[in-house]
């Protein structure tokens, strides 16, 4: 898995870490680890397509506008995502998505925790030699 | 825990960090907790709350109350005075889900007669009050429509046919706060703030039905002051708060903050301490913004407060009011707003900070609804879903130590995933189900999470307060039904 949860991070809340060999990786990486927390992505079927486009002014903010993008979608379209295909311009502060998912089934999707929020506690992006890693503490 | 914290003891319940422990205190730093509970504390509630201690404008003292933990930036259970001339205003000292707060309601049932419809009572809550990941409120509105909602809170419910005529003044600030500014609030924020319009959410957001527990209750002529007149009548609680509307406020409001104190000159020790100047045009702007989560909170706990006494009609075949459904009260547990104080003989005007903590205004307070000035406010407690919850009342004590506030609650000592990998949702259910709880669960996954093993024990932290005596014991209450998000 390009990413797995932190348990003694925020105890009341959910918190995990990421990987990705590129930036664009590590987006798609951040992108499920959210949508683990809110539903088991195995049960949402890829049947409609979203394409979001953002500017931020840093990549660290650029992801998480990116993220708090899928938060909102969750809540005003009731949309959850299986599938994210992302490309960044050269700065880092653009980003295109291609995001797969389809509406909220109760009956159908395992459904776990409401996500409202990304907060800025550790959140980061680091540089590796494998790659780029991030930070990311949920609020629930 | 305690050895690298200079800490003095003040009394048996109330200790104090002096501003000689780290650069930057303005004032000392209080904690009211046992010695058990400061002992169990996360040491980081201790850096939080002298971090706090550190911000512009701070009056008296940085508190943490006994159900203290990790919060980003403030801690949870913490309380902030900041003079409104020369204070600050902070997102991260109200936290993201805005008047997340408790709402109790009581009936004139028994337990005998409540005890045989449990179950019908709670599936049939469960299918009114929409619950879980995503889910859709009971109305929709225009964007006119819904910003009337966020200005006027209660009030718009009693214009709407959404309230009884007694429940506004039985609401903190009789569920409005002044001062909301639509215009300060983005169209992301007002989009999830339509579509959640009456959801209870997820979490640890939960509506409970209770009964008063015979064996502990504490105070019976107060609690006859707040309509609970029988050793085992039933009340329902209810918990949540601004949902994704007030998160989308503070998610935006904390980065406009940080353009602010870097135009500013402000520098703090953690990022999730972003605070401008009160008097601000972005500290008014925030604070605008903020009234609209706090009053659609309060239309969201008035709403569900409808369907429940719908509910409660159609299980026992009578009018609401013949089961006598009024509201005992509602507080906040997530705000700041401006309160006049006095102590040492002078009074102030100050932003007052509550992030999971209540307010506890005693007897005489001209806040206070008439039928319950001469006793102190109603201070609702909420434990976790085992180990049952509290009615407490506010002290004066609590307006000359602590700007008229206490604890809110227990606070969790373990992980979502740690409780997870030591009970199964379905496990917990049957055993609460043993314990004569009846459960039904948005998902059974968050079930598991909010196992009382979960959470402090939440009598060490009412014991606390009582013995410190900033909020008075009136009677505990069992849960029997519970609809979780």
């Amino acid at each position: 898995m390009p990413f797995r949860f932190l348990d003694n991070v925020a105890i009341a809340d959910v918190a995990f870490e990421a990987r990705g060999r590129t930036l664009p990786a590590l987006f798609e990486s951040c992108a499920r680890a959210l949508t683990e927390v809110m539903v088991d992505r195995r049960s949402v079927r890829p049947r409609k397509v979203e394409r979001i486009t953002l500017t931020s002014d840093s990549t660290e903010n650029l992801l998480y506008d990116f993220l708090t993008d899928l938060i909102i979608r969750k809540d005003v379209e009731s949309i959850l995502f299986k599938e994210f295909l992302v490309s960044l311009d050269k700065s880092g502060r653009k980003l295109k998505c291609v995001a797969r998912g389809e509406l909220i089934d109760r009956k159908r999707h395992r459904l776990r925790n409401d996500v409202k929020a990304v907060t800025t506690h550790l959140f980061g992006i680091k540089r590796s030699d494998k790659g780029f890693s991030a930070t990311v503490v949920l609020d629930i | 825990m305690l050895s690298n914290v200079a800490m003095k003891q003040v009394s048996d319940v109330l200790w104090e960090i002096p501003p000689s422990y780290k650069p930057g205190m303005r004032v000392p730093a209080r904690i009211y907790a046992n010695r058990e509970l400061l002992e169990a504390m996360d040491r980081i509630v201790f850096e939080q709350v002298t971090n706090v201690a550190c911000l512009p404008g701070i009056i008296r003292y940085s508190y943490a109350m006994a159900d203290a933990h990790w919060g980003y930036g403030f801690p949870i259970g913490g309380v902030a005075a900041f003079d409104v001339e020369k204070g600050v205003i902070s997102p991260g000292g109200i936290g993201f889900d805005i008047n997340c707060g408790m709402r109790l309601l009581r009936t004139n049932l028994r337990f005998g007669e409540v005890k045989p419809k449990v179950r019908e009572l709670v599936d049939l809550l469960f299918q009114l009050v929409p619950a879980g990941v995503g889910v859709k409120g009971t109305q929709r509105f225009a964007e006119t429509q819904f910003e009337e909602i966020t200005k006027w809170g209660v009030k718009w419910c009693a214009e709407h046919d959404l309230a009884w005529e007694d429940d506004p003044s039985h609401v903190e600030e009789g569920g409005y706060i002044k001062g909301a500014e639509p215009s300060k609030v983005s169209g992301q924020a007002k989009s999830r703030g339509i579509s959640q319009f009456g959801t209870l959410g997820s979490g640890n957001h939960y509506l409970e039905i209770q009964v008063v527990d015979p064996a502990r209750h504490f105070d019976p002529v107060l609690a006859q002051h707040f309509g609970i007149v029988h050793e085992d009548q039933v009340v329902v609680m209810i918990h949540c708060g601004s949902r994704g509307f007030g998160h989308q406020i503070a998610t935006d409001y904390v980065r406009n903050f940080e353009g602010g104190m870097k135009r500013a000159g402000i520098q703090v020790r953690d990022r999730e301490l972003a605070s401008l100047p009160f008097n601000s045009r972005e500290g008014q702007d925030y604070y605008g913004a903020m009234a609209c989560a706090a009053n659609f909170a309060f239309v969201n706990r008035q709403v569900i407060v409808q369907k429940i006494r719908e509910a409660f009609g159609r299980v026992f075949h009578r009018d609401p009011e013949a089961l006598d459904m009024h509201l005992v009260y509602d507080v906040c547990h997530n705000i700041a707003k401006v309160e006049r104080h006095t102590y040492d003989g002078s009074t102030v005007e100050a932003i007052v900070h509550r992030k999971g903590a209540t307010r506890s205004f005693g007897p005489g307070h001209p806040d206070i609804p008439p039928p319950y000035r001469s006793v102190g406010q109603p201070v609702i407690i909420g434990g976790s879903m085992e180990t049952g919850s509290y009615l407490l009342v506010g002290t004066q004590r609590a307006m000359e130590e602590t700007f008229g506030s206490t604890a809110h609650g227990s606070g969790r000592t373990m992980s979502r995933t740690a409780a997870k990998k030591s009970i199964r949702g379905h496990d917990l259910q049957k055993k609460m189900q043993e314990k004569g709880i009846y459960v039904k669960a948005a998902t059974m996954d968050g079930l598991a999470e909010e196992a009382g093993m979960a959470y402090k024990d939440i009598s060490q932290v009412v014991e606390t307060m009582d013995r410190a005596g900033i909020s008075k014991k009136v009677v505990a209450l069992r849960p029997i039904g519970n609809v979780k998000g």
